[in-house]
């Protein structure tokens, strides 16, 4: 906290107008800015070189009824130093209208789009005033997480369609792909504009999926909506537990044992794990090299038939509770796991040294779906898709979280950002998962799995909560409402910030490699739409 | 290139190493059974996601791996709908999402059959009841056959497959 003073002071002595709040959580501070600074100061935190602030999330919410007031809160990651700056900014009474902060700051663009659908509230000057969420057949004037909002309402239909950007010209010409895909994915839609081979644009349009999940939040007590943030993106399921528990238990002021707290890490990595190994496999087999995507395949299910064994679950579901871990791992079977372990590693070593040996599939791989480190930092990549682009970050190492303050963790970076520097912060994360694996096997100590919550939160008390999942950074944003229940909760998939980024990953490239490209920044839709 | 064949053949058959599933958990109708007997011993599969979670998903790619191999019972997954036998669908079915499933049943040749995989598909799960769900898959189109699970397993999937398309006495 002692380093935190510095950015506080400069940014009241650069805006003097700027009100210190409570901090929110661990290393972060809170400010309330007028609404006609923020762009202002947003743009200060963002482009200052020894601030360098990367836009990490932003949330309103509806106060209502304790007062009558939408509030609005950007959070901002401080990258010197990883510390958290929230801004905060209020409408009262009957006013709709924000300043829009995109303009400058590109990632903001699908947050206040998402914003305008889901609570009514514009924000001003934004480049791209399209529907997001809300698809154009839904009918005026439905915006589902302001509170009047019922969340069971049935939504009705009107005509509507939706426009894209278009590029004309002689020989332009637009493939539409989607929402349903020609092999086992979710669902989303592609447009291509294209002039002979190369792709000219590409744009998305995605929530097909949209299950109104944080209005289903609200419907929770904050003790029960475990399940539901499991149901999020299932190839997810323990990092958004995670997640939504950390927020709970400091909501709580719940302390997590020790020995929970490494099960968590434990759980977590064999997440990583499988996923990793089932996106090598993937990217292999869109290049045709089925060998390679069998072999990763067997591996995976391995992994997933040890979860089983582990914890009853293949995706680890029903494992984590708020205050710890629902089930303790005996030593038994952690043998089980260390045999595992011993035989998948030596397997995946000889698996990668061929994959990464063959000529032809280095040369699909490398310069295919250039991201540059500028348009990652320009749109706030991070995860996987931002290591492979020099976007130094991971959560485990600068915010540690669960038992990573314990764990020391080295972070797989690469520079040139195409498919196949994102194949391989893939391996050599799945080397630093299973030697992490093995630490925590070292280092577990013995004692209680769980404590029990004892106090409930004060209403409209709220915090944020950071984990790195296999994907990227998952944030949760929980606010207390009356008697223990939810009254909002913001959810954000790695997923929704990198969406937009696959569409100047793919400008250049030929529609045949598109698959591949999605493949190898494989972003969830489920977790993106909710 | 030999490495990866001498590497498959070090590894062996991994095919069915995997625990076996008992009995469908829902019993599968006799006539969803004489429905498929038409496809006799082959079965074209295309896959909607009408707004799972993505495990479903995962566990209907699993079936593909070297360990279930459903191809070896002639279950293949088809890239179009009009290349079909059978519709699997995962996920409630979201309000956007409403249309593209209609049209897809549409597409999909007669005759045909409607798996409804997973427990959203089968009665919404968590989500019954949201703004954003239209209900479940048998609300839009008529289901044949159930496979509940949260998500199923792939063992419990292929053993809902081979009862559907066992031979009746």
């Amino acid at each position: 906290m002692t380093e935190a003073r510095p950015y506080d002071d400069l940014l009241k002595a650069t805006f003097p107008a700027i009100v210190q709040g409570d901090p929110v959580c661990g290393e972060s501070s809170h400010f309330q800015v007028p609404k006609d600074l923020l762009p202002a100061i947003t743009r200060y935190l963002h482009t200052q070189p020894n601030l360098r602030g990367r836009l990490t999330l932003i949330w309103a919410c509806d106060h209502r009824p304790v007062r009558d007031a939408y509030g609005l809160h950007y959070l901002f990651t401080l990258e010197v130093s990883h510390y958290w700056v929230v801004l905060s900014i209020e409408l009262s009474g009957n006013e709709r209208l924000f300043p829009s902060i995109t303009p400058h700051i590109h990632a903001a663009k699908w947050y206040e789009r998402e914003i305008r659908d889901m609570f009514g509230l514009i924000p001003q000057g934004h480049p791209d005033l399209r529907r997001l969420v809300r698809h154009e057949h839904w009918p005026k004037g439905m915006h589902p997480l302001r509170k009047e909002f019922p969340w069971d309402r049935v939504l009705g239909r009107q005509q509507g369609e939706h426009h894209f950007r278009r590029i004309e010209g002689e020989g332009v010409f637009e493939v539409p792909v989607g929402p349903i895909h020609a092999g086992i994915i979710e669902s989303g839609h592609f447009r291509f504009s294209v002039a002979g081979e190369p792709i000219m644009q590409l744009e998305l349009h995605h929530f097909w999926k949209h299950r109104g999940v944080e209005k289903l939040f609200e419907q929770q007590m904050l003790i029960g909506a475990v399940p539901l943030a499991e149901r999020v993106s299932g190839d997810t399921t323990v990092g958004h537990s995670l997640a939504y528990c950390q927020a709970v238990e400091t909501l709580l002021n719940l302390q997590v044992p020790r020995r929970a707290r490494y099960l968590r890490s434990l759980f977590l990595e064999l997440e990583r794990l499988y996923n990793h190994l089932g996106d090598i496999g993937a990217m292999c087999n869109d290049t045709a090299y089925a060998l390679a995507h069998a072999h990763c395949g067997r591996m995976k299910e391995r992994i997933m038939q040890l979860n089983d064994r582990l914890t009853g679950s293949r995706f680890l579901r029903d494992v984590l509770r708020v205050g710890g871990v629902t089930r303790d791992i005996e030593n038994r079977q952690l043998t089980d796991l260390v045999d595992e372990l011993n035989r998948i590693q030596p397997d995946f070593s000889e698996v990668g040294a061929i994959i990464f040996a063959n000529a032809s599939l280095t040369d699909r791989l490398e310069t295919t779906g250039i991201l540059n480190e500028q348009t990652a930092w320009d749109h706030a990549v991070m995860g996987v898709v931002g290591r492979a682009s020099g976007r130094d970050c991971d959560l485990r190492r600068d915010r540690p979280f669960a038992a990573y303050d314990e764990l020391p963790v080295a972070v797989a970076l690469y520079r040139y950002g195409d498919v196949r520097a994102r194949l391989r912060v893939r391996g050599d994360e799945i080397h630093e998962s299973i030697r992490l694996i093995r630490e925590i096997l070292g280092k577990i100590p013995d004692g209680p799995v769980a404590n029990e919550p004892s106090c409930s939160p004060n209403p409209g008390d709220w915090t944020l909560s950071a984990v790195e999942g296999w994907r990227g950074e998952i944030l949760y944003m929980v606010m207390a409402g009356e008697g223990g229940r939810i009254h909002r909760c913001k959810v954000r998939d790695p997923s929704f910030v990198n969406w937009p980024a696959i569409q100047w990953a793919a400008l250049g490239n030929i529609i045949p490699d598109f698959p591949l490209i999605n493949k190898s920044f494989n972003l969830s839709y489920a977790g993106n739409d909710l | 290139m030999f490495r990866i064949i001498k590497k498959s053949l070090k590894i062996g058959v991994v095919t069915g190493q995997y625990r076996r599933a008992e009995k469908p958990a829902l019993p599968i109708i006799q006539e969803a059974k004489d429905k498929t007997k038409l496809f006799k011993r082959s079965l074209a599969i295309r896959e909607v996601d009408t707004g799972s979670c993505n495990a479903c998903e995962m566990e209907m790619n699993a079936l593909l791996n070297p360990v279930y191999d459903a191809e070896r019972f002639g279950i293949h997954i088809a890239a179009s709908p009009r290349h079909a036998d059978a519709l699997v669908v995962t996920g409630p079915v979201t309000v956007n999402m409403e249309r593209a499933l209609k049209d897809v049943h549409k597409q999909t040749p007669d005759p045909k059959i409607v798996i409804a995989l997973g427990d959203c598909a089968i009665d919404c799960g968590m989500f019954k009841n949201s703004y954003a769900v239209t209900g479940p898959v048998e609300r839009h189109i008529p289901v044949d056959i159930r496979i509940p699970g949260c998500p199923p397993r792939p063992a419990e999937i292929l053993e809902a497959l081979s009862e559907l398309r066992k031979p009746t006495v």
